[in-house]
C-alpha cells in the first residue's frame, strides 16, 4: 500500500479539489480545503519533505485558512449552500467525481493507455527512492536553494504579494 | 487613485512583462503573466462604473483562464523534456495548447470575444495600454516558441482573425470597438508570419503599436469616443482631421504611408514561401478594414460633417497636453522610405 500512497492521496486531493470547486457556500469551500491541503502536505511528507509539509499546515491552513475562516464568518448568510441543497452545485460535484473515477480507473486497469498521455500503469505516481544527496535530504536544500540562487523569485514573489495586497486594496476601495 | 499607488501598480504592469521577456525559466513566465494580470486590473477599473467593472472582470476571467492553460502546457512540456528552459516546445500536444493560451491572451480568432466588449467598457487611456502593451508579453513568447508551433493552427487562427477584424468592425460606431477589431486583424497578420519570418512580427507589432498609439492620443485630444464626436473635429481643431486622416490610412495599410510596410513584407515572405493563395486572401480581407477606416476619415476628415448650429460655434476651453504626439505621427505615416533598413533587424 505504501508504494500506492500517493497516488491514493492525490486521488483525495482531486476528490477534495472538486468538491470546493463546485461551489458551496465559502464556509464548506474552506472545510473542503481544510482537508485538501491536509491531504497535499501529506503527499509532499511521503516525498520526504517534513518541512514543506509543516510549512502547509502552519502557514496555509493555520494563517490563512484561519483569516479566510474568520472573514467568511463575518460575512455568511443564514443558511448556507451544501452540496446537496443546489441542483447546479450537485450537479458540479458529481460530474467531478464521474471524471475522477474514470481517470482512476484509466490508471489503475489499461496498461498502456495513450489517450494524449501515456499512463503506463501507476508507474509514474509510485515513489521510488529519489536521488540521493548524502547527508542532507533534498527538501532542506530545494529551500537553501531558494534563498541563495533563488533570490530572484523570492523578490518577484514577495512583490507580486505586495502589489497583490495593493490591488485587492484599490479594487474593492470603491469611490 | 493615490498617485503612489497608481504609479506602483503601473510600475508593475511593466515589470510583469519585462520579467515575461527576460526570463529563461518557465515559471517566471508566468508569474510575469499573472503579475501583469494582476496589476492591469485596477488600472482598467479606474472609472467605478458597472461597465468597468464588467470589462475588468471579463479581461481577468479570458486571461485567467488562458494562464492556465499556458501552465498546463509547460507541465506537459517539464513532463516530456525534463527541463524548465524555454527553447522549444518538445511535444506536439504542449505546442498547441500553448499556442492557444497565448492566442487567448492576445485576442485571436477564436479567442477573440472578450477584446471589443473589454475595449469598450474601460476608458481611453485604459483600453490604449490595453491594445498596445498587453500584446508584447504573449508575443515575445510566441517569437521564443517559433520553431516548434504547429503551423496549421497558427496560420487558421492567423486568417480567421483577419477576416474577424474585417468583418466585424464593419458595423461599429463606437470608436473603442473599432480599435478592438483592428488589433485583431493586426495580430491575425502578425502570427500569420511568425514560423517564416519571425522579425517580420516584431516590426509589424512595432508600427502597429506606434499607429494605435497615434490614433489613440488623437482620440484622448479630442475626447470623442464615437463616430459622430470624431466627426465634430473639424469645429475644435481643424488640424486634427488631416492628422487622422493620414494615421487612419496608415493602419489600412496604404501605400506610401508606413503602415504599408509591414503588409508589403508580411506578402512577400509569404509568397517566398510558396503560398500564393493566403496572401492573397488576407490582403483581400485587409480590405475590410480599410473600409471602415474610409469611413472614419470620410465623417472626419473628408467633409465637414453635418451638426446641429449650436455645435458649429463651440467654447474654446484650454488645450489639452498631448504627450508626444507630433513624432508619433510621423513615425506613423513617413517610415516607409526606410524600408531598406530591415536588414539591420536581423
Amino acid at each position: 500500500m505504501m508504494t500506492y500512497i500517493v497516488f491514493i492521496l492525490s486521488v483525495i486531493f482531486v476528490v477534495s479539489f472538486v468538491g470546493f470547486s463546485s461551489k458551496p457556500s465559502p464556509i464548506y469551500g474552506g472545510l473542503v480545503l481544510i482537508v485538501s491541503g491536509g491531504v497535499g502536505c501529506g503527499i509532499i511528507m511521503s516525498f520526504g519533505g517534513s518541512f514543506l509539509g509543516l510549512m502547509v499546515f502552519l502557514i496555509y491552513l493555520g494563517g490563512m485558512l484561519v483569516v479566510f475562516g474568520y472573514t467568511t464568518a463575518m460575512a455568511t448568510e443564514q443558511y448556507p449552500e451544501v452540496w446537496v441543497s443546489n441542483t447546479t452545485v450537485m450537479g458540479v460535484f458529481l460530474l467531478g467525481l464521474l471524471m475522477e473515477v474514470m481517470l482512476v480507473l484509466y490508471v489503475l486497469k489499461s496498461e498502456e493507455v495513450g489517450v494524449v498521455f501515456k499512463f503506463s500503469g501507476v508507474g509514474d505516481w509510485a515513489i521510488y527512492d529519489t536521488g540521493d544527496s548524502g547527508v542532507f535530504s533534498e527538501e532542506i536544500m530545494g529551500v537553501a536553494a531558494l534563498y541563495s540562487y533563488g533570490a530572484w523569485v523570492v523578490i518577484v514573489t514577495g512583490w507580486s504579494l505586495l502589489v497583490g495586497v495593493l490591488v485587492i486594496l484599490e479594487v474593492t476601495r470603491g469611490d | 487613485m493615490n498617485p503612489l499607488i497608481f504609479t506602483t501598480i503601473l510600475m508593475t504592469v511593466l515589470l510583469g512583462t519585462m520579467i515575461v521577456m527576460m526570463s529563461s525559466h518557465w515559471l517566471m513566465i508566468w508569474i510575469g503573466f499573472e503579475m501583469n494580470l494582476l496589476a492591469i486590473i485596477p488600472i482598467l477599473m479606474k472609472k467605478y462604473n458597472p461597465r468597468t467593472m464588467e470589462a475588468s472582470t471579463k479581461y481577468f476571467l479570458t486571461q485567467a483562464t488562458a494562464s492556465m492553460l499556458l501552465m498546463m502546457a509547460i507541465i506537459i512540456n517539464l513532463m516530456h523534456s525534463g527541463q524548465w528552459t524555454i527553447t522549444k516546445v518538445f511535444n506536439p500536444t504542449a505546442s498547441i495548447i500553448m499556442t492557444s493560451a497565448l492566442a487567448m491572451k492576445l485576442g485571436l480568432t477564436p479567442f477573440h470575444f472578450w477584446v471589443p466588449e473589454v475595449t469598450q467598457g474601460i476608458s481611453l487611456t485604459s483600453g490604449l495600454i490595453l491594445l498596445t502593451w498587453q500584446k508584447l508579453a504573449p508575443m515575445s513568447i510566441l517569437y521564443q516558441i517559433s520553431p516548434s508551433i504547429n503551423l496549421n493552427i497558427l496560420l487558421t487562427m492567423a486568417v480567421l482573425s483577419i477576416l474577424v477584424g474585417g468583418w466585424g468592425g464593419l458595423n461599429q460606431t463606437q470608436l473603442r470597438k473599432i480599435m478592438a477589431y483592428s488589433s485583431i486583424a493586426h495580430m491575425g497578420w502578425m502570427t500569420a508570419v511568425l514560423v517564416y519570418n519571425p522579425t517580420l512580427t516584431m516590426l509589424n507589432m512595432l508600427i502597429y503599436i506606434m499607429m494605435t498609439l497615434t490614433m489613440f492620443m488623437l482620440f484622448i485630444h479630442s475626447s470623442s469616443t464615437t463616430t459622430l464626436s470624431l466627426s465634430h473635429t473639424w469645429n475644435k481643431t481643424p488640424l486634427t482631421t488631416t492628422l487622422i486622416l493620414i494615421t487612419l490610412l496608415s493602419m489600412g495599410g496604404l501605400p506610401p504611408l508606413s503602415g504599408f510596410m509591414p503588409k508589403w513584407m508580411i506578402i512577400q515572405e509569404l509568397t517566398k514561401n510558396s503560398s500564393i493563395i493566403l496572401p492573397t486572401l488576407m490582403a483581400i480581407m485587409a480590405l475590410l478594414n480599410l473600409y471602415f477606416y474610409m469611413r472614419l476619415t470620410y465623417s472626419t476628415s473628408l467633409t465637414m460633417f453635418p451638426s446641429t448650429n449650436n455645435m458649429k460655434m463651440k467654447w474654446q476651453f484650454e488645450t489639452k497636453r498631448i504627450t508626444l504626439l507630433p513624432p508619433l505621427i510621423v513615425m506613423s505615416s513617413l517610415l516607409l522610405p526606410l524600408t531598406p533598413m530591415l536588414s539591420i533587424l536581423d
